[in-house]
This record gives C-alpha cells, structure tokens and sequence, in this order.
C-alpha cells in the first residue's frame, strides 16, 4: 500500500512544516514534544504532521499513550525522483537542440 | 544578515551551462519559434510574447502519474538575451503538482552562444535537504540509503 494521497513539493513548501522534518532528523519525537516547539496550537500541528505523514515524509507509531514520529523515505524519494527525471530531461534536451543547431547550420550555411 | 549571493545558490533547484557554436540568433530561433521548438523539445503553441499562456506536450509518464502536459505562461522575454516562463504540469489529484519557473539565459561567448537553463521553484527542497545533512542527528535515522541520498542532493550531484 505505498499509496499516499498527498503532494510532497506541496508538503514541504511550508516553513513550519519543513521546521517539523527538521527536528525529526535529530530525534524521533512525540507529537506533544513536537507541539511544545511550536508557538501554534495542538491541532494546527497535528494537521501539519498529518499532511507530512500523508505526503511519505514521516512515520507515526504508538508507544502506551503518546504517538510518535520519525522521518521516513517515501517523500523525499518522490521528490528526489522528479528532480532526476528533470536533470536528466533538461540534458537531453540540451544535446536535442545541439543536433538541430548542427543541421540547420549545415542547411543554411553561413557566408 | 545573509549573504545575497549564497541565498540566492541555495534556492536554486536545476541549473545546466551549455555551449553551442552556432550565434545567440539562431539559439534564440531554436528557443522561441514553435515550429524548431517542437523539433528539438516538444509539440507547443509557443509565443514569445508576455503573458502568453501555452502548452508544451509530451509523452506521459505514467511512473509519476503525469499526464505529459505543461502549462505555461511567457513571464518575461528579453530578445536574444532571455526568456521566462512559468512551468506547471499537474498528475491526478492529490499527487505532485509542479509549479515552477524555467528561464533560459543567452550570451555571446568565444563566437558561439553560452546557454543557460534555470528550473527553479521546487519549493526549497534542495535547500531543505542541504540543511538535513549539516544535522549530525542523521546517523540515528538508522536507514543508510536516505543520509546518503540527502547528502547528493545536497551537494546537487542529482
């Protein structure tokens, strides 16, 4: 099931979401200990770990009473994935217009 | 308090330097004429004119959920020195949907024409990664894979 129903450019174009991903590459961190952080309410930051969790970009785990989070792939894979296929993309493109640039000059040279 | 300069580095998501023998003139053609456009980059309807919406079309890709399609809008053009378009393209809902811009930047150099590509706007992401790896927390992670993935992304080797 590696389904996720949310766009990660959008995840991530928050500050305070990004501030979230940030402390969790410290420690894996309860929601709670997350929210303490943060100068807005307990649910505006569960919404933001929602919309992260939803993205790939965490992981969330139940320990007795508290949830918890960690960093986890999925995200920054997909990520990682669009900006690949973009480098590679404008590469190819790149020698695409060398050939054309190369014929036309061959078609119409130059005096 | 921070420097311009590195500011401006660190936002930055894909940038490509190339060099063409051929004079900025016939670049730019190559660049800005829908016609040579479709034969080196993709089917469009192209304008060099501001605030021109079209559409560059290419083959789906069903990996990413996209539909193959660009939306564009002309932002700015500078004849025979620079272009910039807004670069969107949509997948199904709920899934990536880029915003971005893509400016192409022409010079004269050593009689032929240095081309620049400047995709920007993936949202800080390059930047977020950079600041990640800085973390020294990351050996807790317990993956190796994404350290090691953070770490090209940040020294932009991806």
């Amino acid at each position: 099931m590696d389904r996720y129903n949310y766009d990660p450019f959008h995840a991530i174009a928050d500050p305070g979401r990004r501030d979230i991903l940030m402390m969790l590459t410290k420690e894996k961190l309860s929601i709670n200990a997350i929210a303490d952080n943060f100068d807005i309410s307990r649910p505006a930051v569960s919404k933001h770990i929602k919309i992260l969790y939803e993205a790939g970009f965490i992981a969330i785990s139940e320990q007795g009473r508290e949830r918890y989070c960690e960093l986890s792939q999925k995200g920054f894979d997909e990520v990682k994935e669009w900006i690949i296929f973009f480098e590679q993309f404008w590469k190819q493109k790149m020698l695409n217009l060398e050939k054309l640039l190369n014929k036309q000059s061959h078609k119409k040279p130059k005096k | 308090m921070r420097n311009k300069k590195v500011t401006h580095k660190m936002e930055r998501d894909i940038i490509l330097d190339w060099w063409y023998p051929q004079a900025p003139e016939e670049v730019w053609e190559c660049l800005t004429n829908a016609e040579l456009l479709g034969e080196w980059f993709m089917k469009n309807d192209f304008k060099p004119i501001v605030g021109h919406k079209f559409q560059f079309r290419s083959k789906p890709i069903p990996v990413f959920n996209w539909d193959g399609i660009v939306y564009g809008t002309v932002l700015e053009i500078v004849p025979l020195k620079k272009i910039v378009y807004r670069w969107q393209g949509g997948a199904a809902p709920g899934k990536v949907h880029l915003d971005t811009t893509v400016t192409w930047i022409l010079k004269e150099k050593n009689n032929g024409t240095q081309l620049r590509l400047e995709h920007r706007g993936f949202k800080g992401m390059r930047n977020l990664f950079a600041r990640m790896v800085m973390e020294k927390g990351w050996k807790k992670l317990g993956t190796k894979k994404l350290p090691k993935t953070l770490e090209k992304l940040g020294h932009g080797q991806i």
